[in-house]
């Protein structure tokens, strides 16, 4: 039965309103960020630029994070029985406070406006400190020996390392913390790539990959210890980079390398063995994601030796955009579907085919759009051509307004079948 | 004799839509057991809501299985 303790009464389950909130924002940040490297091109030239810091927290914060909230409403509910309190309310106080925290976070390092940081730094550290207490107590009852919840809890530690090792450097930013900033900056990156949106990925990715994809499960080692090792890798990383132990840090990040690769190797040998005669569009983004990844993960251990300026950018494109953006977004296409039928069963007693409600030629045409946008990046960040940056920006914009478009098409769906 | 619904390596919602299937077309006073790849938390909130009887385990392979009960 459900965990001791633990209701899961029908009137508990979040509104399909709770995460679309986050769904239907998240887009518009990855839509700002493509828009702020059409107009301002030269933003490429180093990852420390004003804009670039700007263009990779409308992606991180806006776009990334944004998502996983959301579906973290959801998705523990759905996935690991646990209830999130008061749902509804936390969700429109958390988004609130991510999506104004998020817009004063882009503002003040792209305008260098740093005044702009503090309300950044209290909202966004807010908003996840109430989300992270909701999350916990809805987790409380559900056994750690669940690898999801289990490593969803990981995930939440990770983020919330992030998010204070963020303030910290805002707090240096704008009040003049003596802080040492390239350290805190590296830790930050970290936790927040790593321990919090990589370690989430895997633990929602235990469950979406078998369940959408129709492969085996992973192997039960991996999901035991792949989060565990991740996370406690990673804080023997912290400790060498706090040291300054420069060939120790190599070492782990190499180990934090492999494990990273373990895990999009097993993705890619499960979507393999999948049951479907043909790959949906869900697996093709999740291919580009963990290629991406893996390519991406080769050029930040040749960044830790080459002083040249495009490896962390291309580093950065084909982890953030390759890897992350492709694999939330095949996550997406199944998510908000499958929430509006299980609504619609819910609530009306009978729902349209799921194709009905997402067909695939639009998802198809986005995801065409999204590896282009992929390939003009790398393309604009080896050739360093103001035009082709621009090209670049252009593709990415019109990607998340066709992400941002179909979603609301889903939506659209979702009402009229309710009306009838 | 109980019916057995195997609704394992289906892919969302394909296990909900067979168990509802089922469930439309079971009487009074029946149960059936449902076989499914992991714990099917929205199906818990239509059978409360519904006034279903249901107990389920996990066995030792993984599979998870599911007595429903319409009372």
């Amino acid at each position: 039965m459900i965990p001791d303790g633990q209701t899961l009464s029908y009137d508990a389950a979040p509104a399909f309103s709770t995460p679309l909130r986050f769904f239907l924002t998240a887009p518009l940040f990855g839509a700002a960020a493509g828009a702020t490297l059409l107009a301002a091109p030269e933003l490429l030239d180093s990852r420390w630029t004003p804009g670039a810091l700007a263009v990779t927290h409308l992606m991180t914060v806006g776009f990334m994070l944004t998502v996983m909230l959301g579906a973290m409403f959801q998705v523990l509910p759905v996935v690991a029985g646990a209830v999130i309190p008061r749902s509804g309310p936390i969700a429109a106080i958390v988004h609130l406070a991510m999506t104004i925290g998020a817009l004063c976070l882009a503002w003040g390092l792209g305008s260098s406006a740093h005044g702009f940081l503090m309300p950044a730094t209290v909202l966004l550290g807010g908003g996840l400190a109430i989300f992270v207490a909701a999350a916990f107590l809805g987790l409380r009852r559900i056994p750690v020996a669940q690898a999801t919840p289990r490593d969803m809890r990981i995930a939440l530690i990770g983020f919330t390392i992030a998010i204070a090792l963020g303030m910290a450097l805002g707090l240096t930013l704008s009040n003049g913390l003596a802080l040492p900033l390239l350290v805190v900056l590296k830790l930050h990156i970290g936790w927040a790539l790593l321990g919090g949106a990589g370690v989430l990925l895997a633990a929602a990715s235990w469950v979406v990959v078998p369940m959408f994809q129709i492969t085996p499960n992973y192997p039960a080692p991996l999901t035991r210890f792949w989060a565990l090792g991740t996370g406690a890798v990673l804080v023997l990383w912290s400790a060498t980079v706090y040291g300054e132990l420069g060939t120790a840090e190599f070492a782990l990040s190499a180990a934090l390398a492999v494990l990273c690769v373990a895990f999009a190797v097993s993705t890619l040998k499960l979507q393999r063995q999948s049951r479907r005669s043909v790959p949906d569009m869900t697996t093709r983004a999740f291919q580009l994601g963990m290629g991406s990844f893996i390519a991406g993960l080769a050029c930040v251990l040749v960044a830790h030796h080459s002083d040249h300026q495009a490896w962390p950018i291309l580093a950065g494109i084909l982890v953030l955009h390759g890897g992350f953006v492709s694999v939330i977004v095949g996550m997406l296409y199944k998510i908000v579907p499958f929430l509006a039928w299980l609504h619609l069963t819910q609530d009306v007693g009978k729902a349209p085919n799921m194709k009905k409600l997402q067909p695939d030629a639009p998802i198809r045409r986005h995801l065409g759009v999204h590896a282009s946008a992929l390939a003009a990046l790398l393309l604009a960040a080896l050739a360093g051509n103001p035009w082709l940056i621009r090209l670049a920006g252009a593709l990415v914009t019109a990607e998340f307004i066709f992400l941002f478009a179909n979603i609301v098409k889903v939506l659209g769906n979702y009402r009229r079948a309710h009306a009838t | 004799m109980k019916k057995i619904v195997d609704a394992r390596g289906l892919e969302p919602p394909q296990p909900f839509e067979l168990a509802m299937d089922t469930l439309a077309d079971l009487p009074k006073g029946e149960s059936m057991t449902l076989l499914l790849d992991r714990m099917p938390y929205p199906l818990f909130r239509i059978l409360d809501r519904d006034g279903y009887k249901y107990e389920n385990r996990i066995r030792d392979d993984g599979v998870v299985e599911i007595d429903i009960l319409n009372p």
